[in-house]
């Protein structure tokens, strides 16, 4: 990176940017192995790996993860079908009405979450009245609105996908089947089909991992039911809790995993591209310690080796030790309050808690809705209570 | 009508009569009953009453304005007047997004910059790959990730007042800049995208050929770069702006105790405040503000949305 070096306040620069991406995702992962219940670093107190198991008992998570997965599937079988005729359908309208039928199909991407997942809630509600269909039905079943709403959009991504891998595609190709007397079908599904498969592939890990990850929408269309992301951030505004961090771990450590695959893949591509080209000078040890995949092999290998070590590290002792030096201390505190005023003893053991919660007033989250508005009558949708609003609003 | 036929014919001619019915029922059934249909019945459902259930298509559901009348006037009870309360939540809500986009672009100008003009190779694309995985954390866990670092015993009050640069802990959440930054953090691969694409076709000998006419870095950023990338820079705020102000996540797990973004108004009206008509209005009042911005910014830039989205 010539440019780099010419630069060096640049380089600078692009440290400190990297370093304001990762540092976050750093500190959390750290303090899934601290054994202090709030999730922090300092004071640290013991290396742990409960927080994993912990996460493992998590029934409404695990619950909420096969919902997320059953779901990602159905937005994939769903959303890559009709990202793909999008797609075609915009190749082949003329060039002025194909910037108005863009900007038709490009607007659930820009619309907010929350007006696709409310608009798709009442849209499917009504609905069932119009028809009169019982309340288990799929108009008011979480799963199948969630899809519907998260199709909405991720169609848009993958349609963004197809529409690059098609800007290379050469039409002459299906012209030439055809002359050979193919059929239409028959060049689509020999010719095209193929010819898209690595765009239908990405646009799948695309779609799967946007409706994964996706909340704004989910958390209207969901109604009853709940999604891993649902269940994560409920968890979060009941009270922090190092077993997210754990989560952090887990789904980084995935991330990495999926980013390897990637680059070993592009690589490979590349690498195939580039055999007819004359052999590189650089000598092979140098180029075997600059490939990236080696790089984040590494990492990985190190992360994993981590977490092996930390799950046979007894870590009992130390917190045993921990909660007796607090114990010491609270007792200290106790004795000193009590030398100075005799009359208060039963306050100060509270006063000399760990500082763990010194944040707990500010963190409720009944806290962040101040200004809520006076309630209605009575709740005039069927889903009044389904949402079950004190779940989420409720830590307090 | 015949044109329309003739379109069809020629579609299905096109394309065989399977693949033809395959791609417009897919599209039709995505754009009407997913897209439209929706965003219609919503429309429609904001200028209703709260009615209940059993008096819903009944003599009592008319269309009303009842309730973007409340989103101006406020209550009935609290004398009229102007619902300063939840007019002033939109208006902050909006200056907080303009804010992050800027912040974001602030950032992200230079990275694009850097990352589009160095030269091709692997440790390029490492570092376009590491700008990838953190966009790929869970959005809940980004913002977990900065309640730990902005809490009052978080990492940041705590270095801080290691280093006596301040006594007590700032409540850095209060004061809403552990949600600033969680906002900016969270979107900020979607300002770096488009800036880069646009930045990186950018025939390198232009910048070489001010250079040697004498332009300084800075005119060479004004006058040559940022011409160029221009729709970048329209799509990436435009990304930006709108993410953030419908943002649902980060505002409820970042928000401080006496602020509230405008998308948890709507929230709570469908679920505490148990009023769907209340909510609907006002996700059309954001979706509108929205869509109107975005009109405003390709209006400024002067670039058309088909160079939106790439």
């Amino acid at each position: 990176m010539s440019n780099l070096k010419a630069f060096p306040t640049g380089g600078l620069y692009l440290l400190l940017f990297f370093l304001y991406l990762f540092g976050p995702l750093a500190v959390m992962i750290v303090t899934a192995f601290n054994s202090s219940s709030f999730p922090r670093i300092s004071p640290w107190e013991c290396l742990t790996s409960d927080w994993f198991f912990k996460l493992f008992e998590d029934e409404t998570l695990i619950a909420g993860l096969g919902n997320s997965f059953v779901i990602g599937i159905g937005v994939v079988l769903v959303a890559v079908p009709v990202g793909l005729a999008a797609a075609i359908v915009l190749s082949q309208v003329g060039p002025h009405l194909r910037s108005v039928i863009y900007a038709v199909f490009i607007a659930p991407i820009l619309m907010p979450g929350v007006v696709i997942g409310l608009s798709t809630l009442i849209f499917w509600d009504r609905l069932g009245t119009f028809f009169g269909a019982d309340y288990d039905s799929f108009f008011y079943s979480g799963m199948f609105l969630t899809i519907a709403g998260q199709v909405t959009f991720i169609s848009a991504y993958s349609m963004l996908v197809f529409l690059s891998r098609l800007q290379r595609f050469d039409p002459t190709l299906t012209e030439a089947a055809l002359d050979m007397g193919a059929s239409q079908t028959q060049a689509f599904v020999k010719v095209l089909l193929p010819f898209m498969t690595p765009a239908i592939l990405s646009a799948s890990v695309l779609a799967f991992l946007a409706s994964m990850e996706n909340y704004n929408t989910t958390v209207f269309t969901i109604v009853a039911e709940s999604t891993f992301t649902t269940v994560l951030a409920q968890k979060v505004r009941y009270g922090l809790d190092p077993s997210i961090s754990a989560v952090a771990v887990i789904i980084v450590g995935i991330t990495l995993v999926g980013a390897i695959i990637f680059e070993n893949y592009n690589r490979l591509r590349t690498q195939k591209e580039a055999r007819a080209a004359a052999a590189s000078s650089v000598p092979p040890v140098a180029r075997f310690a600059t490939n990236p995949l080696v790089i984040i092999g590494f990492v990985l290998v190190c992360m994993i080796g981590f977490v092996t070590w930390v799950g046979t590290h007894d870590s009992s002792v130390c917190e045993a030790n921990v909660e007796q030096m607090k114990r010491a201390y609270q007792q200290e505190q106790l004795e000193q309050q009590r030398n100075r005023t005799p009359a208060t003893a039963s306050e100060p053991a509270e006063q000399a808690s760990p500082p763990a919660n010194t944040g707990g007033g500010v963190f409720s989250p009944g806290n962040l809705a101040p200004g809520q508005p006076e309630q209605e009558e009575a709740p005039a949708s069927p889903f009044g209570n389904v949402f079950a609003p004190e779940n989420l609003q409720g830590g307090d | 009508m015949r044109e329309i036929g003739r379109f069809f014919s020629g579609f299905a001619n096109r394309n065989g009569l399977p693949v033809a019915i395959y791609l417009l029922v897919a599209v039709s059934t995505w754009i009407f009953v997913l897209v439209i249909l929706p965003q219609l019945t919503m429309f429609d459902f904001s200028f209703r009453h709260n009615l209940p259930p059993p008096k819903i298509g009944g003599p009592e559901d008319v269309h009303t304005l009842e309730q973007y009348r409340y989103f101006v006037m406020g209550n009935e009870i609290t004398g009229g007047g102007v619902n300063t309360l939840d007019i002033a939540v939109l208006f902050k809500t909006l200056v907080a997004a303009v804010f992050v986009t800027i912040i974001d672009l602030a950032i992200c100008y230079p990275v694009a910059y850097l990352l589009a003009q160095s030269s091709e190779g692997s440790a390029k694309r490492l570092l376009v790959l590491a700008l990838i995985v953190p966009f790929w954390v869970n959005e809940i866990l980004r913002a977990f990730a900065f309640r730990i670092l902005f809490g009052a015993t978080g990492v940041i009050n705590g270095a801080g007042m290691q280093l006596g640069l301040w006594d007590a802990p700032i409540d850095f959440i209060g004061g809403n800049v552990a949600l600033y930054a969680g906002l900016a953090y969270a979107y900020i691969l979607l300002m770096i995208f488009p800036l880069y694409n646009a930045i990186e076709s950018l025939d390198r000998n232009q910048i070489e050929a001010a250079r040697d006419m004498g332009a300084s870095w800075a005119q060479v950023h004004r006058r040559v770069v940022i011409p160029y990338a221009k729709p970048g820079i329209a799509s990436g705020s435009t990304m930006v702006f709108m993410l953030t102000a419908g943002a649902l996540a980060a505002p409820q797990i970042l928000g401080g105790p006496s602020s509230l973004w405008f998308t948890q108004i709507i929230y709570q009206w469908f679920n505490s405040g148990g009023n769907w008509p209340r909510g609907s209005a006002y996700a059309v009042i954001l979706l509108a503000i929205c869509i109107m911005f975005v009109l405003l910014i390709m209006r400024v830039f002067k670039v058309s949305i088909g160079e939106i989205g790439r």
